[in-house]
């Protein structure tokens, strides 16, 4: 079972890999998204926000609902903490201890 | 955690110079988060580690001040943030446009209140942002108190 294991991931190693040779380079102006998606948050920012910080504006305002998850990501990791190791309920256990 | 260290550097350059530097820094970056590099999760996690780095120097025995936040208080805190954000975008819907559109939400009372020059998009991105800055300041130190608090002292 290990070595099925390891020949499928290897497998899909060697696919992801040749597959990442037919992405385009990260700093080509020509890629598609650099071809549409950067200039039009760059006129947009100009022209409908007026905030110099282009990320912020795309993060704040043209992927609002992605920051929304976020939020609700990290407000769901400090619940997850408060009811696994806060103290609620405990307390009526303690006196029948003693 | 339990005894509070005696250092004079930690006592003396931390808690009076390094402290209220983070805090006001936290908000700089936070008011400045759409014209410079910043934003609230930045700025939460700056003014969470000042509050950490009081409760690091304190220990858990000093109840004064930033050290003695109580629980209750930092989830209302946490849920305020979040609802912030939320209602927001809620209100945008109200005024008549898609969810988180903050372009509908009327603002410009705040232009002339301040004498500035805003569109109501940014305006609507600082009050986001608030919300995101709260939501994550209080989160960080709800963990932080919760790994960090003596089992037996329950």
């Amino acid at each position: 079972m290990k070595w099925l294991t390891f020949t499928f991931l290897t497998f899909v190693l060697i696919l992801l890999l040749w597959a990442t040779s037919d992405l385009p380079s990260r700093a080509n102006p020509q890629s598609p998204a650099n071809v549409h998606l950067s200039p039009e948050f760059t006129k947009l920012t100009e022209t409908e926000i007026h905030v110099p910080n282009i990320v912020s504006a795309i993060l704040a305002d043209f992927r609002g609902y992605d920051t929304l998850g976020e939020t609700f990501v990290i407000f769901t990791a400090g619940l997850a903490v408060l009811l696994v190791l806060g103290s609620h309920g405990r307390k009526k256990k303690d006196p029948r201890k003693k | 955690m339990n005894q509070p260290y005696e250092s004079t550097i930690l006592r003396f350059i931390a808690k009076n110079f390094l402290v209220p530097l983070m805090i006001v820094f936290a908000v700089y970056v936070l008011i400045h988060g759409e014209s410079s590099p910043g934003g609230g999760f930045q700025a939460g996690a700056i003014f969470a580690s000042a509050i950490i780095l009081v409760r690091l120097i304190g220990g858990n025995t000093q109840t004064k001040g930033l050290k003695s936040l109580p629980m209750p208080l930092l989830i209302v805190v946490a849920s305020t943030g979040l609802g912030i954000y939320v209602v927001t975008g809620i209100l945008a819907q109200l005024f008549g446009a898609n969810y988180l559109d903050y372009a509908a939400i009327p603002l410009q009372w705040f232009n002339e209140f301040a004498g500035e020059n805003r569109t109501n998009r940014a305006m609507g991105m600082w009050i986001i942002e608030l919300g995101v800055f709260l939501g994550v300041a209080s989160v960080l130190v709800i963990i932080f108190d919760l790994l960090s608090k003596d089992p037996k002292n329950d």
